[in-house]
């Protein structure tokens, strides 16, 4: 009987072993090299230099790169609003349809993911842009009389966002609406709730991790989606992403970048631990 | 259910972290022509390990050097120059024969020790290079590179939209041009354009005088449409800017494709970048590599070269040679006698402060 047991935690200690050594290598082993390096100091041309500072996190605190996290969370907060807007009752109506109509929107919900998100991205420059089809249509409508320059704007920013996070919000939402048990509000209704109490009261409150998660999924991305700002955007809306590239690849300010790197996943670590508080789940519908 | 909408939701996410990533693929991807060689060479290498970006010569070039010399080319391929630099330094200037790339990073090759010292005897075409390309500040004595190729920074506009003449930078500051320009995302080259505008050098290192134009470049903003490195030429040719700021073959590809585009050497003088080819430290096979560039210096070989290329010809001898269609933006004005300045390697503290110049600048185009 010992022998057995002893075996057995053998062997899954080997079935593990993989994922440990995977997630030390590819997980753990460039994030202590990015802490590191972020403590590390640039060489004047070429390299990083071995000795150690802190000025890099010091210039953190220079006021135009602070507003660029200012810049980020902007994007990020007017983003995920729109998308919870848009996704909640989309997931919600979702999960009251039958059987055989889930299962076509969840097809159709799953096919643009097909696609690379840069060709997809492309396709609204198309849209967007001078004389491009939404001119198009303004126009022959009678609405705008000259093209409007649509594109590398704000908005097209926020349109691009929400287009390529949405799906996340509307299946957290579905995910937990359909697992919902309607009796519930049903017995509210009987017990003489309006639609909108037993709405507030019961379905809301039900589907909420569900709406939390998907704020999780689409606020977090949304923090780093620098491309889309850069494609859609015409690279004038400053985010971390955007500063982060700036100083890998043009700067060579590796150094830098690893110390942005460091306070974006700390302020992200931050986020979520904030959100397992207010909400007091352990539990992220489809996320953790 | 929950465990694949997980599974779902993971993948999508990684898929759409991937994306990102997508127009930066495809590094050091190494293609072999492997035509077989019509006559061996009698004595010396049958190969050549040559390492640049992709598309630097047309297929043709390469099969009539292997046509001519016997010698096979190996064409491995980089992203970036810091690419280059890393593999050469892991190789100790080993493995590769020819590396075509950009100056600032040859500068530090040589400060490496990574470059071998040219034997000009061995290449006799080595007089139709355009001296104006030669001297310059990666190799002043001309001693480790042959330049292939030279990147002018130029204003490109479009006078049927655009009624004020443009004649140099200070130009572009121009309310009537508000919200029309478009810019590559080159700090350097960007923000030089306000240093040039005060009457200073690219290379300044004194931080006053960079956040000087840097308070000069947020004036610029309002004119500022779109900052983009990849393909700006179609938004110049489509008419969503209808002035830019791009890199040499983009100007090349505008152009090509509207000939009523005009191109401005600005008059604060112009600034240039040099593509230079040279041979490794170690590198295997140093006589075929020779043969190349000698090859790559007749004046018809050239010629096919940059006009495929879009960048600046090099080759003095062939810039009769080059069709007219390109002449006006391949060849600099046979008259040409503007100052000209190469943008190079500054220290640090200065470097940081363009880059803080250039984010306030380009926050402020988005206000």
């Amino acid at each position: 009987m010992k022998k057995k047991s002893l075996r057995k935690n053998g062997s899954s200690w080997l079935m593990l072993l993989p994922l440990y050594i995977f997630t030390l290598l590819f997980v753990l082993g460039p994030l202590v090299y990015m802490v590191v390096l972020s403590f590390k100091m640039r060489a004047d041309v070429w390299g990083v230099l071995d000795i150690f500072t802190l000025s890099n996190y010091k210039n953190i605190f220079e006021p135009v790169y602070l507003n660029t996290f200012l810049q980020s969370f902007k994007l990020a907060f007017t983003s995920t609003v729109l998308i919870a807007l848009i996704g909640y009752p989309f997931g919600y109506f979702m999960a009251k349809l039958s059987a055989a109509w889930k299962k076509r929107m969840m097809i159709v919900l799953m096919i643009p993911f097909w696609t690379n998100s840069l060709i997809r991205l492309y396709g609204w420059i198309i849209i967007f842009r001078a004389n491009g089809s939404l001119d198009k249509i303004l126009m022959g409508t009678g609405i705008t009389s000259a093209p409007l320059k649509l594109l590398y704007t704000y908005p097209a920013v926020v349109v691009g966002m929400v287009y390529a996070l949405l799906q996340f919000m509307i299946l957290a939402v579905y995910s937990s609406a359909e697992k919902m048990d309607w009796s519930l509000v049903e017995a509210a209704r009987d017990l003489g709730a309006t639609s909108w109490k037993a709405f507030t009261s019961v379905t809301l409150k039900m589907t909420l991790p569900g709406l939390m998660s998907g704020i999780i999924l689409t606020f977090i991305p949304s923090m780093g989606l620098f491309f889309i700002a850069d494609i859609l955007g015409g690279n004038k809306v400053v985010l971390v992403g955007s500063l982060i590239q700036d100083q890998l690849m043009k700067a060579h300010n590796w150094p830098f970048a690893a110390a942005l790197s460091v306070v974006l996943m700390i302020m992200t670590t931050l986020m979520i631990s904030l959100y397992k508080k207010l909400t007091n789940t352990t539990e992220l519908e489809g996320l953790l | 259910m929950k465990k694949i909408l997980a599974i779902t939701l993971t993948l999508a996410l990684a898929v759409s972290a991937f994306a990102g990533c997508g127009a930066a693929s495809s590094s050091a991807a190494v293609s072999t022509t492997t035509q077989s060689a019509s006559t061996a060479s009698a004595a010396g290498s049958t190969e050549l390990n040559l390492y640049t970006w992709e598309g630097m010569f047309p297929q043709e070039v390469l099969d009539g050097f292997t046509a001519e010399t016997g010698i096979k080319v190996n064409y491995s391929s980089f992203d970036t120059d810091e690419t280059m630099l890393a593999k050469l330094e892991t190789s100790k200037g080993g493995d590769y024969d020819l590396v075509i790339a950009d100056d600032y990073i040859i500068e530090t090759a040589i400060a490496e020790g990574l470059v071998t010292e040219l034997d000009k005897s061995l290449i006799s075409n080595i007089g139709n290079i355009n001296p104006v390309y030669q001297g310059q500040f990666f190799d002043p004595e001309d001693a480790y590179t042959v330049p292939y190729g030279a990147g002018v920074q130029t204003i490109v506009y479009n006078p049927t939209v655009i009624t004020k003449e443009i004649n140099g930078y200070a130009d572009l500051w121009d309310a009537s041009l508000a919200d029309s320009i478009g810019i590559i995302g080159n700090y350097r080259v960007i923000d030089g354009m306000a240093l040039k505008v005060l009457g200073e050098s690219y290379n300044t290192t004194d931080t006053a005088t960079i956040e000087k134009a840097g308070a000069k470049l947020l004036e610029l903003a309002p004119n500022i449409r779109l900052i983009k490195d990849d393909n700006l030429q179609d938004d110049l040719i489509s008419g969503e800017i209808n002035a830019a700021v791009m890199y040499t073959s983009q100007v090349t590809a505008a152009c090509l494709a509207n000939p009523d585009l005009k191109v401005v050497y600005p008059s604060e003088g112009i600034g240039f970048g040099v593509m230079a080819q040279f041979i490794p430290s170690n590198a295997p096979h140093s006589d075929a590599a020779y043969a190349f560039i000698d090859y790559i210096l007749k004046p018809e070989v050239s010629k096919t070269c940059f006009e495929a290329l879009g960048y600046y010809c090099t080759n003095k001898a062939a810039d009769e040679l080059i069709d007219d269609a390109y002449k006006s933006f391949l060849t600099l004005p046979s008259d040409f006698s503007g100052e000209t300045e190469m943008i190079q390697n500054i220290a640090a503290e200065a470097d940081e402060a363009h880059v803080k110049v250039w984010t306030e600048f380009k926050s402020a185009c988005g206000q």
